[in-house]
């Protein structure tokens, strides 16, 4: 029968305490519940805003357009008259673009804040990343965006220009062999 | 041959500016006639009920897509001939190709200019 070393036990039971220690350290620090419930969603506040005001300000520079285009006014100083009085109109919805970029900046402040405290922990933690989506939703979505070819908005310089998009839509010779097709993504 | 500026058109996209935007754009090009559908489940519901000239759709939306309302339409002999041009921000060449390979007449990268809307409209009923 082997003797049970105490010593050697006491030591692993330690090390294990201590890094249960160090792991409710690294999550506290983590701060999740004021992440959920603090700054993801006033980040998600900021960004319905930006929404709103891109779109109010769209509005009010079309109605402007919209105005401008469809006056009818018989004499040239109350027609320009009008067409200044659009125009400020203009310049005063343009105003939206510094308030979102302060906006902006704000959820950039939170997705830096974030991004500061998940790296922190993977590195004291040795985290791997698990493969695949983390439920069912998300992989479903995932699916859908491969099925339906849904990227999104590409950065400048990722997509096709509509030069080359008429190149494509116009050849029709192009649709005849996967070799053409496989020169497109060549 | 070029478009009969008395064509009733659809344009499917969920959000309002953009089909504001289009509207104005086509108003300019002589265009009055003009439907709009937020996805494309609904446009195709619009198309079962009135004959369009011309459908100009998004490809981006929910629940139904423009790219599978373009399926949709194709896929059905009484809509099947409906010229079909696709605006959208999806600049990828596999959606150009998949949409090509789906039966497009054409396709416009957002953001665009109304030049550009002019000339795919020109060239869709010129062919």
């Amino acid at each position: 029968m082997a003797l049970i070393d105490d010593s050697a036990i006491r030591s692993e039971l330690n090390d294990i305490a201590d890094y249960i220690q160090s792991l409710r350290r690294e999550i506290s620090a983590l701060q999740a519940n004021d992440l959920r419930n603090r700054r993801i969603p006033a980040a998600g506040h900021e960004l319905a805003a930006i929404v709103t005001a891109t779109e109010q300000a769209s509005n009010t520079i079309m109605e402007c357009a919209e105005a401008a285009i469809a006056a009818d006014l018989p004499d040239l100083a109350a027609y320009k008259a009008f067409i200044a009085e659009r125009m400020t109109i203009v310049f005063e919805a343009c105003a939206f673009q510094d308030i979102t970029g302060q906006r902006v900046a704000k959820v950039v402040e939170t997705l830096e804040h974030i991004e500061t405290r998940v790296s922190r922990f993977a590195d004291a933690t040795g985290a791997k990343d698990a493969s695949g989506p983390a439920s069912d939703k998300e992989a479903a979505e995932v699916e859908r965006k491969l099925r339906l070819f849904i990227h999104g908005p590409p950065l400048a310089g990722d997509g096709a220009g509509q030069g080359e998009i008429d190149k494509i839509i116009e050849d029709e010779a192009k649709s005849a062999t996967q070799d053409d097709i496989d020169g497109l993504f060549a | 041959m070029s478009a009969d500026i008395s064509m009733p058109i659809l344009i499917v996209d969920d959000y309002k500016t953009m089909i504001r935007i289009i509207r104005n754009l086509l108003k300019q090009l002589g265009f009055e006639d003009v439907d709009e559908a937020a996805d494309g489940s609904e446009a195709l519901n619009k198309m079962r009920g009135r004959k369009y000239g011309l459908v100009i759709s998004d490809w981006n939306m929910e629940p139904m897509t423009g790219y599978e309302l373009l399926k949709e339409v194709r896929s059905d002999p009484s809509l099947g001939k409906t010229p079909f041009i696709m605006v959208t921000a999806e600049s990828k060449t596999e959606n150009v190709v998949a949409a090509k390979k789906a039966g497009v007449n054409n396709y416009i990268v957002k953001p665009f200019n109304a030049q550009t809307l002019k000339s795919k409209i020109d060239a869709v009923f010129a062919s």
